[in-house]
């Protein structure tokens, strides 16, 4: 058996004239929660339904735990799909929903009130057995979805933008509960969201996707930290990000020029001449009272001060030309300054990254 | 006495207010009523008033009176039971028939079709209705007639005898109610297809339901309101009618559509009429109380 639950190698997928997946390739290790982050009409959700089997490549291969999946269809696949809406079946019972699969698969009565019971514990709808799907809440309807496609034991659990409709608090509580459930329950689930705090929050491996394509792959942390184009870099929130040259390059480290500065920085397989962009965190940089202080890279005007509690956001007006985000923690010895006051600006170079174009 | 010219400041006050609201209320409950009491209800009472009234027996002229004789004469014939009997089942048999071909057609048309060309393949199934009934009947006479059009394309399958004795019999008669009142049944199926969430059918396949499993389970229970409704529909058209049989049919298919039709028109014997007219519409007020009693449609939307 394959040591991974769901692996694509080069799936492709087009709707008429458009590519919705361009050569995608992943393997999924057994357990694992994988977040397909990226905007509307990036793919995640049609790599998705490939997966669960509702749509087929028009190249390429998906396999699930080792076997390769081909035309099978949906109903023939040990995948189970959680639906933006829900798709709870109106005619039937909450209990009657999460029967459903075990009922298609002949299992005995006793065994399906026994599993049923099982679920409606595990998802916290004690009791809810005999209502109907419309009277429940959007949040328990959730759930009961999530009851209905756990209770088949898949190999995989899909999620499509499962969260989408529920309101802001409500959608916390559940990216937690989820997360939980997946840990206690061990399946590989793969989940598809467009907002990368969720992906965050829940996700053991991230994948974040652009145009039909993966830009990157890799931990939350690595996402987050470390993005290697600028598309993620942008996705993930990142404020600064400021376009730059490479200078010279020695294979491991390299020297960039960012608007007339020059700074060393870490980076394999840069080469000079090509046209990066420089990613810094605010509170990565550094706001120095003295404009001429001698760790300065850049000069600047303050534009904007905002008194944030723990720390002050500052705009800063490089006198270069790109503006900077700053975030200086109060109280830490650092820089601070009023806004119209000409400052220095330097960032550590240890902590920026350089991302491709 | 103090307090009566406050009061009735108070009463033209809601009087006032009150008058505005009271003409949309007769414009949308009253008009309806109106056009219910006039075309509906009052025809309704003038055939059971007349169905009590007795006729002379030598002039046939229709006498006021209180008589129960008309529905004892129904009753105690075995003749009336008999038409009955056959009127409902050719009225099922044509109402199962139709089903077979309305459902998949409507399910194609509402679930499969795009939505932007539904329309069209809808009018398509509405443009007989344009058509004249007795005109669309009359055509399947020149198609089932021997020498007909039928006979004329089978005649030339090899092997196949030609002479085929359809016209004036039972199959003719089915096969006019099918074509005639199918597009009643389309449509209130159509709808409920229409209506139909795609993704509860992928719900279904994605927890190992196989098509045809998904269709018992999903499709099924939840057009059955359009089903249910197109059945009516066409049960009721067919029961009722008297045209096809007569057209169509030969002396062994009467219904009571044409019993009752004789006894209006060469027999003359309306009040006898009437009391048949009565007797048919409680039996399929009844039957459909009694079905949706039992389909339950409150349960499928629960």
């Amino acid at each position: 058996m394959s040591e991974f639950d769901v692996e694509l190698r080069e799936v492709t997928k087009h709707f008429g004239d458009v590519v919705a997946v361009d050569r995608v390739s992943l393997a999924v290790e057994r357990g694992t929660f994988l977040t397909l982050l990226g905007p509307s009409g990036c793919g995640k959700t049609t790599t998705l339904r490939m997966i669960g089997g509702f749509e087929y490549p028009d190249s390429g291969e998906i396999y699930i735990r080792g076997v390769p999946m081909g035309r099978t269809p949906p109903y023939r696949r040990d995948t189970s799909m959680v639906f933006q809406n829900y798709a709870l079946f109106p005619h039937m019972s909450v209990a009657e929903n999460i029967a459903y699969g075990l009922r298609e698969r002949k299992v005995d009565k006793a065994t399906i009130e026994r599993r049923v019971e099982e679920m409606l514990r595990l998802v916290e709808l004690e009791g809810f057995g005999k209502r109907r799907p419309r009277q429940l809440s959007g949040g328990q309807q959730q759930r009961v979805a999530l009851a209905r496609s756990l209770v088949i034991e898949p190999t995989v659990l899909l999620l499509d933008e499962p969260l989408g409709a529920l309101d802001l608090k409500l959608r916390k509580q559940m990216q937690l509960e989820l997360k939980r459930i997946q840990e206690r329950v061990g399946i590989t689930f793969i989940y598809v969201t467009h907002d990368q705090d969720e992906a965050l929050t829940m996700s053991d491996r991230i994948a974040v996707m652009n145009r039909g394509r993966v830009e990157q792959y890799g931990s939350a942390e690595e996402i987050f930290e470390r993005p290697r184009t600028r598309f993620v870099a942008d996705f993930m929130g990142a404020e600064n990000i400021l376009d730059a040259e490479v200078v010279q390059a020695d294979g491991r480290s390299a020297l960039v020029r960012v608007a007339g500065a020059q700074l060393p920085v870490r980076g394999d397989g840069l080469q000079a001449g090509q046209r990066v962009a420089l990613v810094a965190r605010p509170y990565r940089v550094k706001l120095l009272e003295d404009p001429a202080h001698q760790d300065a890279l850049w000069q600047a005007t303050v534009q904007e001060r905002v008194y944030k509690g723990s720390s002050v956001a500052y705009l800063l007006q490089l006198a270069t030309g790109p503006q900077l985000r700053a975030e200086v923690l109060v109280g830490a010895g650092d820089g601070h300054a009023e806004p119209g006051r000409q400052v220095g600006v330097a960032i550590d170079p240890t902590h920026v990254v350089i991302v491709r174009e | 006495m103090a307090s009566s010219p406050a009061t009735a400041q108070m009463t033209t006050a809601r009087a006032g207010r009150q008058l505005p609201t009271l003409l949309p209320v007769l414009a949308t409950v009253g008009l309806p009523t109106l056009l219910l009491t006039l075309f509906l209800l009052l025809p309704l009472i003038l055939v059971a008033v007349y169905s009590v009234y007795s006729t002379d027996p030598i002039t046939g002229i229709m006498q006021p009176d209180f008589t129960l004789a008309n529905y004892e004469r129904i009753v105690s014939s075995p003749i009336y039971r008999k038409v009955f009997l056959r009127t409902l089942e050719i009225a099922l048999l044509c109402t199962g028939i139709a089903l077979l071909i309305a459902y998949p057609m409507a399910y194609t048309i509402g679930a499969l079709v795009p939505r932007e060309r539904q329309t069209l393949l809808l009018f398509l199934v509405i443009i007989p209705f344009w058509t004249s009934y007795i005109v669309r009947t009359y055509g399947w006479i020149g198609i089932l007639q021997s020498g007909g059009f039928l006979e004329s394309v089978l005649s030339l399958i090899p092997g196949v005898d030609a002479g085929l004795d359809v016209l004036y019999s039972r199959p003719a008669v089915i096969v006019g109610f099918v074509h005639v009142f199918l597009p009643l049944m389309i449509l209130p199926i159509y709808a409920s297809a229409r209506n139909l969430d795609h993704r509860l059918i992928e719900a279904s396949y994605d927890l190992g339901a196989s098509p045809w499993r998904t269709f018992l389970r999903v499709t099924l229970p939840l057009t059955m309101p359009g089903v249910v409704a197109g059945a009516t529909l066409f049960f009721i058209a067919t029961f009722g009618a008297f045209v096809t049989p007569q057209l169509l049919g030969g002396t062994e298919d009467l219904m009571m559509g044409n019993v009752i039709a004789d006894q209006f028109g060469e027999a003359f014997n309306w009040p006898f009429g009437a009391a048949l007219s009565v007797v048919m519409i409680l039996i399929v007020v009844l039957s459909l109380a009694l079905l949706f009693r039992f389909a339950d449609l409150e349960s499928i939307y629960g």
